[in-house]
């Protein structure tokens, strides 16, 4: 069995070593370690590596929340393992959109990229309700500036972020407008929860 | 609940507000920006990006719950997430940021035991 250091781990804990080897891969943990460091901020530091940006975890764990079942728990450092994984998802599709768009000789990351890297990577489900969304976003933006098609800036994103602290909808929610069909995904290890609609397979 | 005069769709009840969005994009962008070889990124790109991971985190949530013993304990913990990783194909891709925990001292008998069967041979 080989000790070695995880240099690629995103972990914060740098006391815990990746142990690779007969037993697949582990990771010690002291018997007490029943909460981690509290990461309130995030993760954005002034000299970050790739792996230390994260979303915020108030954020991912909201959406864990209303993912679950209402009386169900969510432990400390699942919200903070999740938050983790979500910049890796994020880091996995942003650079298989960009190998396609360096491919075709483009320089944009386009919505269309983005698409093709979900279905490439197994996300497929999520294309659906995701151009439905986008639909709706784009219709949204519309209206707001009240010129079709424009090119939003940078403020959007200043915009948007004051939202995510006061909208109490759940993400999950998908209403296609003036139909009755909900598109749904399905997954093998998929139930039905009556707090969040889901997607699932046509 | 935050007002503001700028846009209407700030009001949270409204049901016309469709950006419906609960993650901040400028730093969904800012994790995509730190990704090699990435110049620009154009705005529905962001954007489905950002609901991507909503959904994302929905779907990892509630498979590792129904998945592990979320279900008899009603609670959602970090082993629940590590073995659906390595269950799933679809979240494959995090096993190695998801190792299982084990500890020390399960490690070193099994490390042990490992040891006494080879001592046979």
């Amino acid at each position: 069995v080989n000790l070695q250091m995880d240099g690629d781990s995103s972990t914060t804990d740098a006391s815990q070593l990746g142990i690779t080897g007969e037993y697949g891969h582990y990771v010690l943990q002291s018997q007490d370690d029943e909460s981690l460091n509290d990461h309130e901020d995030g993760g954005v530091k002034e000299n970050y590596r790739e792996q230390d940006i994260y979303l915020p975890i108030a954020n991912v764990a909201r959406i864990m929340k209303n993912a679950v079942p209402q009386t169900g728990k969510i432990a400390k450092d699942a919200k903070e393992c999740v938050q983790e994984c979500v910049s890796e998802f994020i880091s996995f599709i942003t650079s298989e959109a960009s190998e396609r768009c360096h491919q075709e000789k483009r320089k944009t990351i386009n919505g269309e990229d983005i698409l093709f890297a979900m279905s490439t990577l197994g996300f497929d489900m999520y294309v659906e309700p995701l151009k439905l969304y986008l639909q709706k976003f784009r219709e949204a933006m519309k209206g707001e500036k009240g010129i079709p098609g424009v090119a939003v800036g940078e403020s959007l994103g200043d915009e948007l972020t004051d939202d995510s602290f006061t909208n109490p909808l759940p993400a999950g929610i998908i209403t296609a407008d003036g139909q009755s069909q909900n598109v749904m995904v399905y997954t093998t290890s998929y139930q039905q929860i009556p707090t969040v609609q889901q997607i699932q397979f046509s | 609940m935050k007002m503001s005069q700028n846009t209407s769709d700030k009001d949270d009840q409204s049901p016309s507000n469709k950006k419906n969005i609960s993650l901040p994009i400028s730093r969904v962008r800012l994790i995509m920006k730190s990704s090699p070889d990435v110049s620009s990124i154009n705005q529905d790109a962001l954007f489905l990006t950002t609901k991507a991971t909503e959904l994302f985190v929905q779907h990892l949530a509630v498979s590792s719950f129904n998945n592990g013993s979320g279900k008899e304990t009603n609670s959602l913990s970090y082993s629940d997430l590590a073995n659906t990783a390595e269950e799933t194909e679809t979240f494959h891709f995090l096993t190695d940021i998801l190792p299982k925990k084990i500890l020390a001292r399960d490690y070193l008998k099994s490390l042990e035991q490992m040891q006494e069967e080879e001592a046979d041979y």
